[in-house]
């Protein structure tokens, strides 16, 4: 299966989910002007990577800032996560935060919680 | 526009409760699941908006607590900036000070010369016993120093300061 690479833009967050190494990093700012447009093909990718996934998928994510649309197409990549996570497959979830920002590492809690999944919450200095 | 709406299942999924209502008759059976069905999504549906509301809030937050200290800094930048024009215009100053110092001192030195070689034999010549007209011209001189010094000093600010708004427009 092929990697998904966007490159991240001032509007867009980069990703790069490594289909054979089980890493989905999904970094940056996400205030798409269409966050279907964005992200529908990130969904479409991750329904046909639960078919193939390794054994351990990691996703990190590293948000700067998002937009309330986009916060729900989070919910919609974490939630193929929990069905990759029903496959038996292990899964984890590295929310990255930058230190001073408590708003980012609430949100990373609430996410944890309404998944289900296992989170990492991890704090970095700028 | 349904089809490229973010809540794409959900909308699918009502139209298909739209559909079912439309027949004319159910099995209790039938009721049961679709009635189920309707709970978990309305259920999840819950969760979700529960969810993004707090999220979004929390980032409302986060962007207000952003403003701020954007405002904070504009303020610190725009009293720097007063602070390094106040600055260049004392040095500014300063500088055309100086300058109009140096001239006036060439010209007042120009003209004690001019006194001395031409103007004091003409006065002698013309008042050979009086000290007093040859002095008093000589005071004339030494007051008109001062006004002096000051007029080429406001001129050359003036000119200092036109050039500067002349270099900010362009910068602009």
């Amino acid at each position: 299966m092929d990697n998904l690479i966007i490159e991240g833009s001032k509007q867009t967050p980069e990703i790069n989910f490594d289909a054979a190494s089980g890493i989905l990093s999904l970094s940056g700012r996400s205030i798409p002007e269409n966050t279907f447009e964005f992200f529908n093909p990130v969904l479409n990718w991750l329904d046909a990577y639960a078919l193939e996934a390794p054994d351990k998928v990691v996703a990190k994510i590293n948000l700067e800032y998002f937009n309330t649309s986009s916060s729900k197409y989070i919910l919609e990549i974490l939630k193929r996560l929990k069905g990759i996570l029903k496959d038996g497959k292990d899964v984890l979830v590295q929310w990255y935060y930058e230190e001073d920002d408590e708003e980012m590492m609430e949100t990373g809690e609430d996410y944890e919680d309404v998944s289900g999944l296992t989170f990492e919450i991890i704090g970095f200095e700028e | 526009m349904a089809k490229q709406s973010i809540y794409q299942r959900e909308v699918d999924s009502l139209e298909q409760s739209k559909a079912f209502l439309k027949k004319n008759e159910y099995s209790k059976l039938e009721l049961q699941l679709e009635f189920k069905k309707n709970v978990e999504n309305y259920e999840e549906l819950i969760d979700q908006v529960k969810i993004i509301t707090r999220i979004s809030d929390r980032l409302q937050r986060k962007l207000n607590k952003t403003n701020e200290a954007l405002e904070s800094s504009n303020t610190q930048l725009a009293d720097l900036n007063n602070q390094l024009n106040e600055t260049i215009d004392q040095l500014t100053e300063a500088k055309i000070g100086r300058r109009a110092s140096t001239i006036v001192m060439f010209i007042a030195i120009g003209l004690f010369i001019i006194s001395e070689a031409f103007i004091e034999p003409i006065i002698d010549r013309a008042f050979p016993d009086n000290f007093w007209v040859g002095l008093g011209l000589k005071l004339i001189v030494a007051i008109l120093i001062k006004p002096g010094e000051d007029f080429a000093n406001k001129y050359m600010l003036k000119k200092a300061r036109k050039k500067q708004l002349e270099d900010a427009k362009v910068a602009k």
